[in-house]
């Protein structure tokens, strides 16, 4: 199944709508997966100010 | 607490990436492994980037996931990995009046030049050389290749 982009977080969503943002703003063009697991240890959680664990996308159009 | 994070390499079958970060993901989950985040860029085929403080929880990891292969021996720092995580636009060195190539889409092969370049949407306005009228198109940044940087 392709998964969709939440445009405002970046999170990959399953649905038709964000599931934290609430918005509908989705795409699914997107590039590079990143998983935080552990936002409160990870280095790169707090670079990029992530503070919920789940998938993230690194690039969206 | 927490220990310094590290960043391991773990190599997988090609465009497996994504499905070994997400199955690392649950594995570190299910079993309490200290694995903090996975990347997987597209510009790295074939291999998986993973935040831990030792190899040790890495390679537990892995044991169990399909298509992820083997840790790469030693490790890398969190500079090195920056600039994965703040991805260039991919119009990034193509200026007006550059010669390019088309390299996908119905104009696959074409060779045009660069009249406009939209760094906020990543497409380029080009006009097709074999073109009897001069069209403008409006084309992705990343479908071209740049063949020559500017004419005078």
């Amino acid at each position: 199944m392709v998964e969709s982009v939440c445009m405002d977080c970046h999170r990959l969503v399953a649905g038709q709508e964000c599931p934290v943002c609430g918005t509908t703003n989705l795409s699914n063009d997107w590039s590079g997966l990143l998983v935080i697991v552990d936002p409160e240890k990870s280095e790169i959680a707090k670079k990029i100010g992530v503070t919920i664990p789940d998938k993230y996308a690194l690039k969206v159009r | 607490m927490s220990e310094d994070s590290a960043i391991f390499v773990i190599k997988t079958t090609a465009n497996q990436e994504r499905s070994v970060a997400g199955m690392l993901a649950k594995v570190a989950k299910k079993d309490n492994l200290d694995i903090r985040a996975l990347l997987a860029p597209d510009e790295l085929k074939g291999y998986v980037l993973a935040e831990s403080s030792n190899s040790g929880e890495v390679e537990q990891a892995i044991q169990t996931v399909p298509h992820a292969r083997a840790v790469v021996k030693g490790q890398s720092s969190m500079e090195e990995i920056m600039h994965f995580l703040t991805p260039k636009p991919t119009v990034t060195g193509i200026t007006e009046g550059a010669i390019i190539e088309v390299t996908s889409g119905p104009f696959k092969g074409e060779k045009a030049r660069v009249k406009r370049v939209d760094e906020g949407h990543e497409e380029i306005t080009v006009e097709l050389f074999d073109a009897v009228v001069p069209i403008p198109i409006t084309i992705r940044g990343d479908t071209v290749r740049i063949l020559r940087k500017e004419e005078e």
